[in-house]
């Protein structure tokens, strides 16, 4: 081992973690475990509620604009209804 | 009444291996993160992780083995949620535990710090070689990499601190008389 090697054996020697830090630990073990959702399931959810509710939007959207268009063609028969009466008097 | 005997029982032993193991883990996490604070949650998740699996431990050169792999693991996990490259302050750079004979004491500092500017596997590499006193071969196993890996991150690794050290103005004379 050279002069290098012993200094790095040196530099990096074990060292104590800060004070009580086994009694900060055992405290944490002794805590009742609480289930915790992995992060990555908690944002597959939610980009599952935020697809779904997109595409509920998106059918509530198409549902009002069909509901427009036969409002829009009741308005129009009515009104095309109208002209052919009035034609037909005329034509009288 | 026997299975809070056999609690107490485990709960003892768990102690015991905290004592004993957490200057390795605690180290190992220290060395490569360069952050006190951070090397402590890290070493507690750590030991926190053993609890959890203490029933498929074996025995206690098994629970050295298992915490020094996952300490390895989880030190680099830290570091990459970390995002940044290792920054060392004057503060965090810790003092001798014992007042080393006829070494410079800005040397050991200037070593770490060289050896936190190195990627993440030589710099778990050297970490485990010179704080740990493992072979490349032990060194492999713990980090799942080849011994050639492990003996060219080595090589190169010293190569590349003599020659920042070299180039700083340290040479072995200046300091082995």
């Amino acid at each position: 081992m050279d002069w290098l090697e012993q200094e790095l054996k040196a530099a990096l020697a074990r060292e104590d973690p800060p004070a009580d830090f086994a009694g900060r630990v055992m405290r944490r073990a002794e805590r009742p475990v609480v289930y915790q959702w992995p992060r990555w399931l908690a944002a597959a959810a939610a980009v599952v509620v935020l697809a779904g509710a997109g595409m509920g939007y998106r059918q509530y959207r198409g549902e009002m604009a069909k509901e427009q268009v036969m409002q829009a063609f009741k308005i129009a028969s009515v009104k095309v209804n109208r002209i052919q009466t009035h034609v037909l008097e005329v034509a009288r | 009444m026997i299975e809070l005997q056999e609690a107490r029982e485990t709960a003892l032993d768990f102690a015991e291996l905290v004592k004993e193991h957490q200057s390795m883990v605690f180290s190992v996490c220290w060395h490569f993160l360069h952050s006190r604070d951070q090397a402590e949650d890290v070493a507690q998740e750590v030991f926190l992780g053993l609890h959890r699996n203490l029933a498929s431990i074996q025995s206690a050169a098994h629970a050295g083995h298992w915490l020094r792999k996952v300490a390895v693991q989880r030190a680099i996990d830290a570091g990459r949620r970390r995002f940044r490259r290792p920054q060392v302050a004057l503060a965090d750079v810790a003092e001798p535990v014992a007042p080393a004979v006829e070494r410079d004491p800005m040397l050991g500092e200037t070593l770490r710090r060289l050896i936190a500017t190195l990627p993440e596997a030589p710099r778990m590499v050297m970490i485990l070689r010179y704080q740990e006193d493992l072979d490349p071969a032990e060194i492999g196993q713990v980090m799942d990499m080849p011994v050639a890996t492990v003996k060219s991150h080595l090589q190169r690794s010293l190569a590349l601190l003599r020659e920042k050290l070299a180039r700083r103005g340290l040479r072995e004379d200046k300091w082995t008389g």
